[in-house]
């Protein structure tokens, strides 16, 4: 199972040099917006740092976050690291299956009694006492409390886990819920994105393994690090927002020249995420890039927000019908009004004075 | 559901059928009170009387050489609030956008550092309009509580509206949701204020220069 | 002044006594007049005015088109705060939302009321200026003249004009002159070798005179009846309908009103006539031209005109034929409200004025932007509100002196008082003319 070596021994035995360690390790600072003097304390920690236990509980999902975290097209740091932290559940990944596989997780549990970190992805179906989603006949809901009661701090990865997500669309037949209401006290950090950029995981892992405590977080938990501007603040194509050049369409003039997807549904200003800067794919690209507009998948309820292709001023759940409705009963009222108004003008002009 | 959410669906919707309800309520119930059939011989025919009263609806927005030296003020600051007040309205993208989910039609907008200078000198003029309110002797005696609400609720989403857009303040989404609050907030009074105006000027003026025309006199 | 110095005097002296003279109002109970004055407002707001209320959005423009506050720039006489009243009891009775006003906006009071006379009275002569300019198309003017009706129901009509108007309506005469004046004036003018046809039925045109031209301006009346004579179509004079001045009119009691222009309606239609001439008296014009078949219940069965129509009318036909004025004279035109920006009367005397041969040098502001002489509305009577009137004449002289004309003519009894009651204290020397004797006394032979 686990094996006594630091992060450290584990890279060098990878083949990954110093200099390639240390290359890693500023440009984890870099991203976390700290200075160059973090980079030595940085490579120090890492370099001693114990393999921590990592449960990672995959509920209501679609295994995208995963895969997002496992793709990468070359032998990649993150992907290094990420072997060397010791995952000692993950449905996906490893080895073990059926009852074995919970054996497994139940020791390591109690082996690092509130020191793991919990990793969750997916979000809980609370309907019908949770019978929605089952592992091995034990709820969801169950398992989530039995974990979270000895983890040092939960990683909700993904919207579903950070937010509900797919599962809490409308009408949310299985009374799906994050991480986040039903946890209230242990630290919970929101990583959310669908699926969330793999750097972003990184670079709160490699927080938790130099400083041992969490980022700061922005008001929906979020790490400040990489969710604190919007795409729309980010976005290359801000400059054709600001001079009113638009995409009309998806083969328009417009589109071909890269003009601002606003109109065909961006949903970039009201969306906090690294894509614009960080990219995916190794810094490849970001949908707003290969022209299609932001969905706003790092947002809660994003799935409800009135429609991917729906402009952002447009998706706001307006019924023109009760309107019109209103008006005409405007109509009916006013006319009323005037009818007795024009009544009580005739009775008082045939009134003696 | 979010502050954002809440503004964007039922506020808005809420505010818009109060909004309508409202404003044909008012108009209606105004425009048919009684009217009596004046019988004296009109100096001009139906046509011009038309004509007439078509002609003030428009002549109104001018102001008469008699007149101008003594109400620059009013005139000028009347004609700028208005004007930046409708360009940012109406031609600012993501209103239009708005407008088009309502009606089904958009229009071509202007560049949006343009209208953020137009909104910046529009919330200007209505300062100056209100310290005058307050410090003008006619202003002040024929002012009432609807000149200062009315006021205030136009206002609002003028600031919050420069405030989201310049990122000013609160966090984007909330600056917005604060926007569309106070929008909502316009909506909810506007029925109930002076700010019917925008819909009533126009009977009222068209009356005015049709009785006029009715007796020869072109105003 | 082309009038009679004397008869000026008396007549300035007689109307300084009309306070004194007034009998005192009828004894009312607060509440009783607040509910008069409701009952009036309520059963007469029409459908335009209901708009025009809602509509007003205090910008104050109306207040810059007003004499009175331009004269003395006292906000107090800012036209729309005159509608004050009235426009509670609209929106607290008729609104469209009076359920909700009600809850958060009081009942008028009597003490208001009493407030207000003088704002509707003293400080208002109808002149329809405000109407003209109010940029969201309030018709302020027509409802000062509600306003009037309201007050006068409430028994706070200004005591000049509720004497006047009850002497008028109830015995047909002002300042006690009446048929027997009449009958009086024309035989005088019967000696000078005019012919002056009365009570003629077949006629086609009656002319209706005044009290005052008969008293004070016999220029006018003298001229006038050259003109008719002239022209030489059937006219006449008529003894029971001779008055146009309606002081019930101006002072907004009804039911006097009625009496006053009934007396011309009916002595018309008795004598067959097609065509019925208003004299030169401001409110006279619009009492029968545009609010008499009001008071008939239908239309009326004759034409009616300003005797400046009628001038310019018959000149351009060749009926009528005058010489031009041997001095050939610069001369400014007052436009009267009534005649003028509420009676659609603006070319016509400048046709005439042009037919005499004179230059007309026009006031800065004119025709239907014109600045009311002051006095209107009966308000020339109004004692206490003299000083006023004098702030107003002011403005008017210096207006008159920019144009840099040596006399002043108008086609109104009424801003002829005015002007000569202004020109008299200021020492102005200008002559206060009246087109009617200007064309009556430069006829072509």
């Amino acid at each position: 199972m686990t094996e006594p070596l630091t992060l450290g021994e584990s890279l060098r035995r990878q083949g990954v040099s110093r200099r390639g360690f240390l290359g890693f390790c500023a440009a984890t600072a870099s991203l976390m917006a700290l200075p160059p003097a973090m980079v030595p304390r940085i490579a120090e920690a890492l370099e001693r740092a114990k393999r921590p236990s990592v449960i990672w509980m995959s509920f209501q999902e679609c295994t995208g976050c995963l895969e997002s975290l496992t793709r990468s097209h070359t032998p990649s740091v993150e992907g290094l690291i990420f072997d060397y932290i010791s995952l000692d559940y993950q449905e996906t990944l490893q080895a073990a299956a059926g009852t074995a596989a919970e054996q497994a997780r139940e020791e390591a549990m109690k082996a690092n009694w509130g020191n793991y970190l919990l990793i969750v992805d997916g979000s809980i179906p609370t309907a019908e006492d949770g019978l929605y989603s089952t592992i091995g006949g034990v709820t969801n809901l169950q398992s989530l409390q039995d974990a979270a009661e000895g983890a040092a701090a939960i990683i909700a990865v993904g919207s579903c886990a950070a937010f509900g997500g797919l599962p809490m669309a409308d009408p949310n037949p299985t009374g799906a819920v994050a991480v986040s209401d039903l946890i209230h006290d242990r630290p919970v950090v929101n990583v959310s994105g669908c699926p969330p950029i793999p750097t972003v995981i990184a670079g709160v892992l490699a927080q938790f393994l130099t400083f041992g405590t969490l980022p700061e977080l922005d008001p929906l938990g979020r790490p400040k690090t990489f969710f604190a501007n919007t795409i729309h603040d980010r976005c290359y194509r801000r400059p054709f927002y600001e001079r009113g050049q638009f995409a009309e369409s998806f083969d328009d003039e417009g589109a071909k020249n890269g003009w601002c997807l606003y109109k065909l549904g961006c949903k970039g200003p009201v969306t906090y995420n690294a894509c614009a800067t960080v990219k995916w794919n190794a810094g490849t690209s970001f949908p707003i890039q290969a022209g299609h507009g932001c969905i706003g998948c790092s947002e809660p309820n994003f799935w409800d927000a009135g429609g991917f292709y729906r402009a952002l001023p447009q998706g706001t759940m307006t019924s023109v019908g009760a309107i019109g409705a209103a008006a005409a009963a405007g109509a009916v009222i006013g006319a009323g009004a005037a009818i007795l108004a024009r009544g009580k003008q005739k009775q008082t002009a045939e009134t003696e004075q | 559901m979010t502050l954002l959410d809440f503004a964007r669906g039922p506020a808005l919707q809420a505010a818009l059928m109060i909004f309508a309800l409202g404003v044909v309520w008012r108009a209606v119930g105004a425009v048919l009170i009684q009217r009596t059939t004046d019988f004296s011989q009109p100096r001009r025919g139906t046509a011009e009387r038309v004509a007439g009263g078509l002609r003030t609806t428009w002549s109104r927005f001018f102001v008469s050489e008699a007149l101008e030296k003594r109400i620059h003020f009013q005139h000028i600051a009347g004609a700028l609030w208005h004007l930046g007040f409708f360009i940012v309205l109406l031609l600012f993208v993501p209103h239009i956008l708005f407008f088009e989910s309502l009606l089904g039609f958009g229009w071509p907008g202007l560049p949006n550092p343009v209208i953020l200078v137009v909104a910046a000198i529009t919330l200007a003029t209505l300062l100056a309009v209100l310290i005058r309110r307050m410090t003008n002797p006619v202003s002040r005696i024929i002012s009432t509580t609807d000149d200062y609400i009315s006021w205030i609720v136009t206002a609002l989403p003028l600031v919050t509206g420069i405030m989201a857009g310049a990122h000013l303040g609160l966090r984007y989404e909330t600056m917005l949701a604060l926007h569309l609050l106070s929008v909502a907030l316009l909506l909810v009074w506007f029925p109930f204020g002076k700010l019917m105006h925008l819909f009533l000027i126009w009977p009222a003026r068209y009356n005015v220069g049709a009785l006029f025309a009715r007796r020869g006199v072109r105003i | 002044m082309s009038m009679n110095t004397e008869a000026f005097a008396q007549f300035r002296e007689g109307v300084n006594q009309l306070p004194e003279m007034a009998p005192p109002p009828a004894q009312m109970t607060d509440q009783q007049r607040v509910q008069a004055f409701k009952k009036t407002i309520v059963e007469s707001i029409k459908a335009h005015q209901a708009v025009g209320l809602e509509t007003c959005v205090h910008c104050g423009m109306c207040a810059q088109a007003c004499h009175y506050f331009v004269a003395t720039g006292n906000a107090k006489y800012t036209p729309i705060r005159k509608l004050a009243p009235l426009r509670r009891v609209y929106r607290r009775e008729l609104s469209p939302m009076r359920w909700l006003v009600r809850l958060v906006t009081r009942d008028i009071t009597a003490k208001q009321l009493e407030d207000w006379q003088e704002l509707i009275y003293d400080s208002c002569t109808e002149c329809g200026r405000c109407s003209l300019v109010c940029p969201t198309g309030v018709h302020i003017q027509d409802m000062i003249v509600m306003s009037r009706e309201a007050l006068a129901n409430a028994g706070l009509a200004a005591a000049e004009l509720r004497m006047m108007s009850t002497e008028q309506g109830e015995k047909g005469t002002m300042f006690g002159m009446g048929k027997d004046t009449l009958v009086q004036t024309i035989e005088q003018f019967r000696q000078k070798g005019l012919e002056i046809p009365v009570d003629q039925k077949g006629s086609e045109v009656l002319v209706v005179s005044s009290v005052i031209d008969m008293f004070l301006f016999q220029d006018t009346l003298e001229g006038t009846i050259r003109i008719m004579d002239a022209i030489g179509r059937p006219w006449t004079y008529s003894t029971c309908g001779y008055e146009g001045a309606n002081f019930g009119y101006m002072a907004g009691f009804q039911e006097y009103r009625k009496a006053a222009s009934m007396r011309v309606i009916d002595a018309a239609i008795d004598l067959g006539v097609k065509t019925v001439i208003v004299p030169e008296c401001g409110h006279a014009y619009p009492a029968l031209r545009w609010d008499g078949a009001a008071v008939y219940g239908k239309p009326l069965p004759f034409e009616v005109l300003a005797i400046s129509e009628f001038i310019a009318r018959e000149i351009k036909a060749g009926n009528l034929r005058v010489k031009p004025l041997a001095e050939g004279k610069t001369v400014t035109f007052h436009d009267p409200c009534k005649l003028g920006r509420m009676g659609g009367v603006f070319e016509e005397p400048r046709e005439a004025l042009d037919a005499l041969g004179v230059k007309i040098s026009e006031p800065d502001v004119n025709r239907e932007q014109s600045y009311c002489c002051g006095g209107g509305a009966g308000n020339f009577l109004i004692k206490r509100a003299a000083p006023l009137r004098a702030q107003v004449w002011d403005k008017k002289r210096q207006q008159f002196d920019r144009t840099g004309a040596e006399a002043v003519v108008t086609s109104c009894d009424s801003c002829r008082i005015n002007f000569s009651v202004g020109a008299q204290d200021t020492r102005w020397d200008k002559p206060i003319e009246s087109l009617a004797a200007m064309v009556g006394a430069n006829l072509a032979e």
